[in-house]
């Protein structure tokens, strides 16, 4: 409990005064691998220029829940989802939505970086040209601006046409948010984005979300309780495949309605 | 007995048994490089083969060798990659996959004597193919294909899938993501690949010997029309490859030679296979190191 007392402390000071719109809405969301139910009717809002944390412990049904609103989970034969998660007035979850087009607005940072084994330009500027970008001029304002963005421009300006796999683990992160970055989504979804990350790094990159919450919405899926606490504007606490309680992080943290989520959230279990 | 005495028991066999294998190879090719090289020279290589007289080359041989092992990849390597990038990408797990595996194991196993009856059932007698560089290169794509189907599944299957999904997540459709990423990030394995198979095909005899012929007509090296039937780019012509010429001046040379030639003929195709495998090393290796960043 002392170690908790010092977790509070650290709440982000730049959170969300009041709830801005809500930008994508959960809404009765069931998941299933097979047979095995993993995220059960799942009620859950996410507010624009915002950061929503998703937390509990591994096997919760969070990274599913956040890999199902880009349809990254299309990928696994298994996986069927129910429910409606509508953004734009349109149901995500509709097959007829065109994948392609919705991760261009949603996109997707995951738990280990992988930059694609080619230059630190061409990682950025593939899914550029791909989406029918190709004045060079553009092209390469495009890259030193997202570069700037996520802090990595002077650390890579004079090394741009070498290979992105010589980078370290955290500036190959930052590459991976860049490149997302560079397609103007409006969401940007983040499977635990720093838990292969050394202390130092991740907090490079907490910093950062910090930032571009002022124009991007973002989810977070966190094992980092500290790091939602410091970082996200809500939290949603997951437990075995359930939304346990979503709220303002301050309030779940320190006010938690439910009895798992303070069991969880100061370290009884998880 | 302790475990110590167990563990130095299980890395001296391994270390026998890695000795034996280096020893039989290092003694077959010994034995082929000290016999065979002294009749290599520069005449021997550009000299066309003689009938009954001493003094023949190996030069149309060599020739076809390559030839065949040309149109053969360029038969096998787009059909064997892309069924690769099928199997390994697309295909649903269900009967009609495992299915097309099991197809494909069964071919890479069988033996190559079949598929040069097979080939001459087929290509040379039903298509009329007659004995050709193009029958041989049809029966030895039967041979290669499932190598080239399994080496590009293999390749794409070694990759992480962290790399298919960040392909995905940034939009791009999973053609394009298997074009722009998988494909060159799996290349270096496809590749070597596609050269250590080049290195069988090179050496195959039995698949070749009702295919493409135990003879090649009097070729000109001044005349590159296809069309022609004493050039060396016709497809339709036979030719008599390194490997089988080999076997046919063992089993029924009548020069006074034969010994020499032979000898000589097996040299220069162990050092061509073994060529082909210190290039596919070597070029896997410089392809990684520009890949994995300077």
């Amino acid at each position: 409990m002392i170690q908790m007392e010092k977790n509070i402390v650290s709440f982000s000071n730049n959170t969300v005064t009041k709830d801005l719109p809500v930008q994508i809405n959960a809404e009765d969301v069931n998941i299933y691998y097979g047979d095995n139910h993993a995220v059960k009717h799942v009620n859950l809002p996410i507010h624009e220029k915002s950061i929503t944390a998703l937390i509990g412990p591994s096997g919760c049904g969070k990274s599913t829940f956040i890999r199902t609103i880009n349809r990254m989970n299309d990928l696994i034969p298994a996986a069927r989802c129910e429910g409606t998660i509508s953004y734009k007035d349109v149901n995500i979850l509709n097959p007829k939505v065109d994948v392609v087009q919705l991760r261009k607005e949603i996109g997707m940072v995951f738990q280990q970086p992988n930059p694609f084994p080619k230059s630190i330009s061409e990682n950025i500027q593939l899914p550029l040209r791909f989406a029918g970008v190709r004045n060079k001029k553009t092209l390469k304002e495009v890259t030193e601006d997202c570069l700037q963005q996520v802090g990595l421009w002077d650390e890579v300006k004079d090394r741009l046409d070498r290979s992105a796999t010589s980078l370290s683990g955290g500036q190959q992160q930052r590459l991976c948010i860049a490149r997302a970055l560079a397609l103007k989504p409006d969401v940007i979804l983040l499977d635990e984005p720093t838990s292969a990350l050394d202390p130092v790094s991740s907090a490079k990159i907490e910093e950062l979300l910090l930032q571009l919450k002022n124009d991007y919405t973002i989810v977070i899926v966190t094992h980092n309780m500290q790091q939602a606490a410091r970082i996200a504007d809500y939290t949603a606490f997951f437990y075995q495949g359930e939304l346990i309680e979503f709220g303002k992080t301050r309030t779940l943290f320190t006010n938690p309605e439910k009895k798992s989520t303070s069991d969880y959230i100061s370290g009884r279990f998880g | 007995m302790n475990s110590k005495v167990t563990n130095r028991i299980a890395l001296s066999l391994i270390i026998l048994c890695a000795a034996v294998m280096a020893g039989i190879l290092a003694t077959l090719l010994g034995y082929i490089l000290v016999k065979g090289v002294s009749s290599i020279s520069w005449h021997f290589l550009t000299t066309s083969s003689s009938p009954f007289l001493a003094g023949g080359g190996i030069k149309d041989q060599l020739w076809n060798s390559f030839y065949v092992l040309i149109i053969t990849m360029l038969l096998t390597v787009p059909i064997g990659v892309s069924g690769g990038i099928y199997l390994a990408e697309y295909a649903k797990p269900g009967r009609l996959t495992s299915f097309i595996r099991t197809c494909v194991e069964v071919l890479a196993s069988l033996p190559s004597i079949v598929v040069g009856m097979f080939g001459m059932l087929v290509f040379v007698n039903y298509f009329g193919f007659k004995f050709s560089v193009f029958s041989g290169a049809l029966a030895l794509t039967v041979f290669n294909l499932p190598v080239i189907v399994r080496v590009t599944e293999d390749g794409f299957n070694s990759l992480s899938r962290h790399q298919k999904e960040g392909g995905l997540a940034l939009g791009l459709t999973h053609w394009h993501t298997i074009k722009t990423i998988l494909l060159p990030a799996a290349f270096p394995s496809i590749l070597t690949g596609i050269i250590l198979s080049a290195g069988r095909v090179f050496g195959e005899s039995a698949a070749l010997l009702f295919t493409a012929g135990l003879s090649t007509p009097d070729l000109d090296f001044g005349n590159w029309n296809p069309a022609a039937p004493n050039s060396p780019l016709n497809l339709f012509r036979s030719a008599e490859t390194l490997s089988v010429h080999i076997w046919a001046v063992n089993t029924g040379g009548i020069m006074p030679d034969v010994q020499t030639i032979a000898n000589g003929s097996a040299a220069v195709l162990v050092i061509c296979v073994l060529l082909f495998n210190l290039f596919a090393r070597a070029l896997g290796k410089v392809i990684n190191q520009k890949l994995s960043g300077r």
